[in-house]
């Protein structure tokens, strides 16, 4: 239907929200950075880049991505073995290298290009079922990337990684006795990985949002602060560009982890009850491709995808309203970075280019 | 049927995905649910907790400190006043690097070692402390070098702090006092709330005793801050009302005078208005420079020890016999009493003997005064007169009349932390040496050597009330206080006036007069200048007892600890006093040769320059 088209006359509504909520990022990182007109140039380039890229892949037979996957697979491994190598260090951790003159997080991209690798190893036998062999190597090309992403040492995003990659084999069918078994090996492993595999500061983070007062000054002073950013915010907000907390700088990391509670404080309960809707439009196209795609591989990835995303927002806004731990993932089309948006505009790419074969 | 059998694998698998999406989708949408009732919570329920934490978080409460009043002498002349001293601090908390900011302003100013060094050490001892000065007492070019790179770091300030300026130095320093930083003996007293955001409080003399006068209303102001605490507008403000001045009795050309006749020496001298109670001149000397305490912070302590106790006000607080000073009082006591009349005469020998002992009280005439009368032993300073007036009295009739004159209690004057002194009495020395009262000691009483101690003050406040005949005025400080009498003072007064004949007071002061103007008055080469018609009486006290056999040593082999103190008290002119002057001069000798010359120039200037060019 539509083929014609360039993206499709009924995605052009998800083509409409992307851009508007692509707006509403680059006004709300106006607000964050203090009216730092700079930082919102660069990011509207990154923007325009970003938009450049979802429409290439749009283009892309599904097909065609299919048989690419695996080859985007090891050239991902590859980067994350050249992260931990040449990378560049930021405050404790190599997860940057410099890419034609961008800096890059490799780990990013693996939230999207894990979950496709998944789908295309369980679609090509033809037989779906998931048997333990397959579970084995499907556990392999999960594991193999989080490695290199703990050993950067970045613990929240392997997290996040090792989600995605659980979303997909569950998607696909995993048996519930599987599922079981992994649920209660991680269960029983998880105190030897408190005691043996966290960094003293990852354990605070997570000791913190327990009781953040315990530290109201060091770990405790981001989730504070953010809480009281969004509770001030109040039903209809302090107005844009007139949020106290975040203007006069007492909220940290404005421009990426907290850009939530930048909006909440600036446009309260009743923007974020709009900015919500606007997300659930995004939603429920992708919910529509899911259900329409066609092949196997096609139905897994968007799946995959379109829960990731509503997972995504759930992270971040947790971490913002202080649910949970300061794990350093970013609101998908508002956060400031541009690996994110690189990875959410891939995605979007895969998801036009599936809608345009259903 | 392969087909077939592919087609239902992939119905089923597609069945299995549908059923597992749509349970991965409710899992989800029901996080997403739980979070709008989290944000709900946050935002409308809890939204006045959060709003005041918010507004807690960027609205700063600062107190103003108020402008500290001025003090002014009685011709309106500045004795204390406040400039402003400008200081380069790093705020520690805000500063990124603070080595580089050190560096680039020792390029701009020019830092020493030492301050830098001071900086370092400060840092780690206030570590609480935000701001630490890296270089205080800027001059205006060094400010304008700070404030030009100060854009380039975080954390780099000029500051304004108030400086209490006292242009007379050494010469007030007794008498003003001077302010210091609040530490924790003040913060026990003081009021916390009014004091907030406040370094310094008044420490000593006027300063501290007029430090409510002085110190003002503070002020304040709502500021926003941002989260470096760095201040952004003023959201409201009231201002700081400023402390009242204050308008001082001294005469500050006569306290120069003054200071410059005692410095070098260690002693006071005090002259006051007779009429009034006004303190004209007020000095205790050695002095250190106030200004000098404040901007080091602290007052250099090799210096205290080279000088003899520099910070001790002696006017107030130096204790000393009145030796011969008191003998115009224990007369006036004895004719009270009548153990002697203006008509008896006696013969003073070389010493005095009581019957029941063997001990000889000397006189400090070696071979006597022959026959005396009350004037001539006055005149002459005769000890064996007043030896034989005070063992007739008895100490209980002796000491209770220093009582009228304030001698053991203090006088009242505006000043903090005023000594008593010691009155002799039996009671004062079984409690306090431990020892019975015995007549040797009224006799010693009699010529103010013994168990009697006083301050110059109170020597000031005695003679003021014999040039007085009775009348009396407490000393005072602030031109504006206007002191009260209480009933004591009231009944002393009415006593001294209604008990003590003019005669007796007429003799006392004629007497007194002869001591400056008569040949053989022990004060007569202490003047030159005999038309403002001085009375006074010289006082020569032993720092050390001389055996009773022992014949007096020449000055020269004392040593200076162990010389005389050398007093004296003086008025003028003595029929209608306007000045009255008791000067005490530690270690040097006899009270005509010192104190005598010394508070007479000073009786003189007054009288000749200072008081008529006001009239």
């Amino acid at each position: 239907m539509n083929r014609d088209n360039l993206i499709g006359l009924t995605d052009l509504l998800l083509f409409i929200f992307i851009v508007i909520l692509s707006l509403v990022g680059l006004a709300i990182l106006y607000s964050a950075t203090n009216q730092n007109l700079d930082i919102v140039l660069r990011q509207s380039f990154r923007l325009l880049f970003c938009f450049v890229l979802m429409l290439s892949i749009c283009f892309i037979d599904t097909n065609k991505l299919k048989i690419f996957t695996p080859y985007i697979y090891i050239a991902s491994i590859l980067l994350l073995l050249f992260t931990l190598f040449w990378g560049h260090d930021s405050k404790g951790a190599t997860r940057w290298i410099i890419l034609f003159g961008f800096s890059f997080q490799v780990s990013e991209i693996l939230k999207i290009i894990l979950p496709m690798t998944l789908a295309w190893y369980l679609s090509i036998s033809d037989d779906k079922e998931i048997d333990i062999k397959k579970l084995f190597f499907s556990l392999i090309i999960i594991f193999l990337p989080i490695v290199f992403i703990l050993k950067q040492p970045d613990l929240g995003t392997s997290l996040i990684v090792l989600i995605c990659g659980m979303i997909t084999l569950f998607l696909s069918g995993l048996k519930t006795k599987h599922i079981s078994f992994i649920v209660i090996s991680f269960l029983t492993i998880a105190p030897l990985l408190w005691k043996f595999l966290l960094l003293p500061y990852q354990k605070q983070r997570i000791l913190t949002l327990i009781d953040p007062g315990s530290d109201p000054l060091g770990s405790g002073y981001h989730i504070i602060q953010s809480k009281i950013a969004v509770g001030s915010g109040g039903f209809f907000g302090k107005g844009f560009l007139n949020g106290t907390q975040s203007q006069l700088e007492f909220l940290p990391e404005r421009g990426t982890d907290f850009i939530f509670a930048v909006f909440a404080e600036e446009f309260g309960f009743f923007g974020v009850i709009i900015l919500f809707l606007f997300y659930s439009i995004i939603i429920f196209r992708f919910i529509l491709i899911t259900l329409r795609a066609k092949s196997y591989f096609a139905k897994t990835l968007s799946g995959s995808i379109t829960s990731i995303f509503i997972l995504l927002i759930i992270t971040n806004i947790s971490m913002a309203i202080g649910v949970l731990p300061v794990v350093g993932v970013t609101l998908p089309l508002l956060s400031l970075g541009g690996s994110s948006l690189l990875s959410i505009f891939f995605a979007f790419g895969i998801m036009f280019s599936i809608a345009r074969r259903s | 049927m392969r087909k077939s059998i592919l087609d239902s694998s992939r119905v089923n698998a597609e069945k299995i995905f549908n059923n597992r999406f749509y349970i991965l989708l409710t899992i989800l949408l029901l996080l997403v649910f739980l979070i709008l009732v989290r944000l709900y919570y946050l935002q409308v329920i809890s939204y006045d907790h959060f709003d005041t934490l918010s507004e807690t978080n960027r609205i700063k409460y600062v107190q103003t400190s108020p402008r500290r009043g001025i003090i002014f002498d009685r011709n309106n002349l500045v004795l204390a006043d406040n400039s402003s001293l400008y200081s380069a601090q790093i705020n520690i908390k805000e500063a990124t690097n603070i080595k580089k900011i050190i560096e680039d302003v020792d390029r701009e100013i020019n830092l020493t070692k030492k301050e830098i060094e001071n900086f370092y050490e400060k840092k780690i001892k206030y570590a609480h402390l935000n701001n630490i000065v890296l270089k205080g007492n800027l001059s205006e070019e060094e400010v304008a070098k700070i404030l030009s790179i100060r854009y380039k770091h975080d954390g780099l300030d000029v500051t304004a702090s108030l400086l209490r300026r006292y242009p007379y130095k050494k010469i007030t320093s007794h008498v003003i006092g001077s302010i210091g930083y609040i530490d924790k003996k003040d913060l026990l007293n003081l009021d916390k709330k009014k004091y907030r955001n406040t370094e310094y409080i008044g420490k000593t003399g006027i300063e501290k005793f007029y430090e409510d006068t002085l110190y003002g209303v503070p002020g304040y102001r709502h500021v926003e801050i941002n989260a470096k605490g760095r201040e952004l507008r003023d959201i409201e403000k009231k201002p700081a009302f400023p402390g009242d001045d204050i308008y001082l009795t001294i005469d500050i050309n006569l306290q120069k005078y003054m200071y410059s006749l005692l410095s070098g020496y260690v002693g006071s001298s005090i002259a006051m208005n007779p009429k009034n109670g006004e303190i004209l001149g007020m000095i205790s000397t050695p002095a250190i420079d106030p200004n000098r305490k404040l901007w080091k912070y602290e007052i250099d302590q090799d210096e205290i020890k080279k000088l003899n106790s520099p910070l001790f006000n002696r006017s107030i607080n130096g204790l000393y016999s009145p030796g011969s000073t008191i003998k115009p009082i224990v007369a006036l006591s004895g004719m009270h009493h009548e153990v002697i009349n203006s008509l008896d005469e006696y013969y003073a020998g070389p010493f005095f003997q009581l019957p029941t002992s063997s001990r000889r009280f000397r006189d400090w005439k070696p071979e006597g005064h022959g026959m005396v009368d009350i004037k001539k032993s006055i005149i002459q300073s005769c000890d064996v007169y007043f030896y034989m007036v005070a063992n007739k009295l008895g100490i209980e009739k002796l000491s209770s009349f220093f009582k009228y004159f304030s001698f053991g209690s203090k006088t009242g004057i505006d000043m903090p932390n005023e000594s008593a002194g010691v009155l002799p009495s039996k009671e004062w020395k079984f409690k306090n040496i431990g020892y019975k009262w015995t007549d040797g000691d009224t006799v010693i009483s009699g010529i103010g050597q013994g168990y009697f101690l006083t301050t110059p003050l109170q020597l000031v406040y005695a003679a003021s009330i014999i040039a007085n005949k009775g009348t009396i005025s407490i000393p005072k400080l602030n031109i504006n206080s206007k002191p009260k009498k209480n009933t004591e003072i009231l009944k002393i007064e009415e006593f001294l006036k209604n008990n003590i004949s003019l005669e007796d007071w007429n003799l006392i002061n004629d007497a007194m007069f002869k001591v400056v103007n008569k040949k053989n008055g022990t004060a007569y080469w202490s003047t030159n200048n005999k038309k403002n018609n001085i009375a006074g009486k010289t006082g020569t006290v032993q720092v050390y007892e001389i055996s009773q056999d022992d014949d007096r040593k020449d000055d020269k082999e004392i040593p200076d600890h162990l010389k005389d103190h050398s007093l004296y008290i003086g008025y003028a002119p003595a029929d209608k006093p306007e000045i009255v002057v008791a000067t005490v001069i530690e270690n040097v000798g006899s009270g005509s040769k010192y104190a005598a010359p010394i508070s007479n120039k000073i009786i003189n200037y007054y009288l000749d320059n200072v008081r008529n060019n006001f009239e």
